[in-house]
């Protein structure tokens, strides 16, 4: 997927004008918030639990991995080599098209039923399969969506279309089958199965993602909400699995520790509806897997982020709850963020993935609130990472010069308190003129976004430090 | 026998200096009032966090020296303001990772550092203040205060015990207003979007004022309560409220 994040601006301006967007960013905000919030009560009415223990042992558990990444990988590599898969390595986007193209010819491929994969979208793998001349069905009923919606990305990671109301779904599908319109959700889901079945038959090849990879037994799990997973890595004779090197965990006792945090964090679930690990190719006398496995383990970028400032980013297993939570994005919706990963995740990941000069508004389209942190399952301090990434555009010199000169401006006034007196003075004395005797100015040269939207109340004629200094003088107050 | 008074700093914040200077005094009345003798340094500017949220390290560091130099040696530091409460007592000691001695001035002063209603609730054990406000208000939990310093319950219990005062909690009182500094500057019109959500709850409470702890929501809500044409709800400084007319 080809990065417009440098665009966030002018998008998130479209994105808050678009009226439908709007009305549906709203309903799903509370559905996700307060789901989350009523699990983590629950969590912890139950005696002797606790969501903050949980989520210390959690964040304990990605960093024993992240602090041996590579023994963690052999490891993996061993257990799944010995149970028939093939371990893969990919440096790169292009690197993934190229081992999945090679796999799919390989084996005669000409579809591949592919199942929620964020990797795949990070490396464009749909073109790449189609331009290869095999045809790519997304099977996850949001991608599935958008699939047939012109191959439109998504807008959540773990709710594609968040951003579509039923109605417009309705259409889309009335459109696409040539069905009547259905307005329940029920139907239209059944329209689809309808769809998907045939594709789940005749695909050779499944494509998903990973949720985990689990190091001790060498599987991958797979936690999804349809049964779709389950279809894509079984009923294909093929099974590609494609994702980042950091979701490795090292046992199965440490999967059930993170299971319990991520339905809770991204659904408000306690459990989501599937939960799959899957470990080798099909046995002899199984019923049912595939009979070629492949595991293609992805860096694009993650390696080089280990042992940095920005290594806690790598322990986020993709809940969803920071974007949730997110002001700016309830605002304006996953598309504005240009690339894979939109809310504070992406806010850090696309600049540290594309570069930090592809997408220099990112770190800062956000207030710092911290609501992200707060509910962030692994603790990940996304402020903080934010802020760094700033200061990353700082040292490189990648801000805009007038902001660079007038912070610097103010750090050097701000140093000389006469100088800031006397600033501070003329500055309140001009904005007193500006109001005119009003109790407020309605338009600021030198800040016209914010007076856009609001007015700014006039001051009150003279500084703290000015009436200060005066009463000290009448009262020979204690001063320093 | 006279009794040692208690030497607070009092960080009126360089936003306060600027537009609001009747906060600064109310803070000072209300530490007055709770006996501590207070000190206003006069070289104090500004705590240097617009320079450390936008990513100028060196500025951050050059303006934490100097606040830290001139609060030295009181008993404590009181801060009308979550955000530059926050600022020093969260990030101070963060910014001086290669400076072994003045990251350990810092931790000492972040230690000393409150925000004004934890400092009048959870170090003075304040209850009466003498504030007469008379009405119903809604508090907004500014991001800094309540996430990086707890500041939740003292605020309403200090209004608590304001008789004429009638607290009636908005919905999502926790969610930010959108203000975030420079955020409100360079994405005024996502902040526009936040800040309406914040306005909507406020009036649904029918408050007569919301009340909040940090300078930069006053003038964001208030800013937006205005342009929307409420003319009627005030937007108050829980600072303005406790101490009451001057
Ligand atoms: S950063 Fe945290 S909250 Fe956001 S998706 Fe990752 S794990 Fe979930």
């Amino acid at each position: 997927m080809r990065s417009q994040a440098m665009f966030f601006k002018a998008r998130a301006g479209d994105k808050l004008a678009d009226r439908q967007l709007q009305a549906n960013l709203g309903k799903a905000k509370s559905r996700f918030v307060e789901g989350r919030a009523q699990a983590v009560a629950d969590y912890d009415a139950a005696p002797g639990a606790d969501f903050e223990a949980l989520r210390d042992a959690a964040s304990a558990i990605r960093d024993r991995v992240l602090a041996n990444l590579d023994v963690w990988l052999e490891t993996f590599e061993d257990k799944a080599r010995a149970r028939g898969a093939e371990v893969l390595y990919a440096r790169d986007g292009a690197e993934i098209c190229r081992l999945v193209v090679d796999i799919a010819r390989r084996h005669g491929v000409t579809k591949a039923a592919k199942s929620k994969s964020m990797l795949s979208e990070e490396a464009g793998l749909n073109e790449a399969l189609a331009a290869a001349g095999i045809e790519p069905v997304e099977t996850d009923l949001g991608e599935y969506i958008l699939q047939i919606n012109d191959n439109e990305p998504p807008s959540h990671i773990i709710a594609p279309v968040f951003h579509k109301s039923k109605e417009e779904v309705a259409e889309l599908f009335a459109r696409t089958h040539h069905t009547p319109k259905k307005d329940d959700i029920a139907g239209m889901a059944r329209e689809a199965r309808e769809v998907l079945r045939e594709h789940f038959m005749s695909a050779e090849m499944g494509i998903s993602g990973a949720n985990f990879l689990i190091a001790e037994t060498g599987s991958a799990a797979l936690v999804t909400n349809e049964g779709n997973g389950r279809m894509v890595t079984t009923l294909p004779k093929v099974h590609v699995v494609v994702t980042g090197i950091e979701k490795l965990v090292p046992t199965l006792e440490d999967f059930s520790t993170l299971m319990r945090l991520l339905p809770r964090s991204a659904t408000g679930q306690r459990i989501s509806n599937y939960v799959s690990v899957l470990t080798g190719v099909k046995g002899e006398g199984d019923l049912d897997g595939p009979e070629h496995l492949y595991v293609i383990l992805v860096d694009n970028g993650r390696a080089s982020l280990v042992g940095t400032e920005f290594e806690p980013m790598l322990r986020c297993i993709r809940c969803g709850a920071c974007m949730n939570h997110c002001p700016v994005y309830q605002s304006v919706g996953g598309h504005a963020y240009g690339w894979v990963y939109p809310g504070p995740m992406g806010s850090v990941l696309t600049p540290l993935y594309t570069g930090i000069g592809n997408a220099l508004d990112l770190p800062h389209a956000s207030t710092l609130c911290n609501q992200c942190g707060v509910v962030c399952p692994v603790k990940i301090p996304l402020p903080d990472l934010l802020r760094k990434l700033r200061e990353k555009q700082v040292e490189l010199k990648l801000r805009p010069w007038r902001e660079r000169f007038a912070l610097r401006l103010w750090g050097w006034v701000a140093s000389r308190p006469a100088l800031y007196g006397f600033a501070a003075r003329t500055a309140v004395r001009y904005l007193s003129r500006l109001a005119g005797g009003a109790d407020r100015i309605r338009a600021l040269r030198a800040a016209p976004e914010w007076t856009a939207g609001r007015d700014l109340a006039a001051p009150e004629g003279r500084t703290f430090r000015e009436l200060y200094a005066e009463r000290v003088r009448h009262e020979g107050r204690t001063k320093r | 026998m006279t009794e040692e008074k208690m030497r607070v700093g009092l960080f009126v914040t360089c936003l306060v200096d600027l537009m609001r200077p009747r906060i600064g005094f109310a803070a000072l009345r209300l530490l007055e009032a709770a006996g501590c003798e207070v000190v206003v340094p006069s070289t104090q500017t500004c705590c240097g966090q617009p320079a450390f949220n936008s990513g100028d390290t060196r500025v951050a560091r050059a303006l934490a020296l100097k606040l830290i130099a001139e609060f030295d040696g009181l008993d404590y530091v009181v801060v009308p303001s979550g955000s530059c409460g926050g600022m020093i007592r969260a990030h101070y000691p963060q910014l001086f990772d290669d400076d072994p001695a003045a990251a350990a001035r810092a931790r000492a002063l972040a230690a000393r550092t409150f925000e004004l209603t934890d400092f009048l609730v959870s170090v003075l054990g304040v209850g009466g203040v003498p504030g007469d406000f008379e009405g119903t208000v809604t508090y907004h939990d500014s991001c800094s205060g309540l996430r990086e310093l707890g500041v939740k319950a003292q605020p309403r219990a200090l209004l608590a015990h304001m008789p004429g005062v009638e607290l009636k909690e908005m919905a999502a009182s926790e969610e930010c207003c959108g203000f975030g500094g420079l955020f409100s500057v360079k994405f005024g019109d996502i902040s526009t979007r936040v800040v309406d959500r914040k306005c909507d709850n406020i009036r649904a409470t029918g408050a007569d004022a919301v009340v909040l702890g940090d300078l930069g929501c006053m003038l964001n809500i208030e800013g937006r309560l205005r342009r929307r044409g409420d003319e009627r709800t005030r937007v108050l400084h829980v600072a303005e409220v406790l101490a009451g007319e001057d």
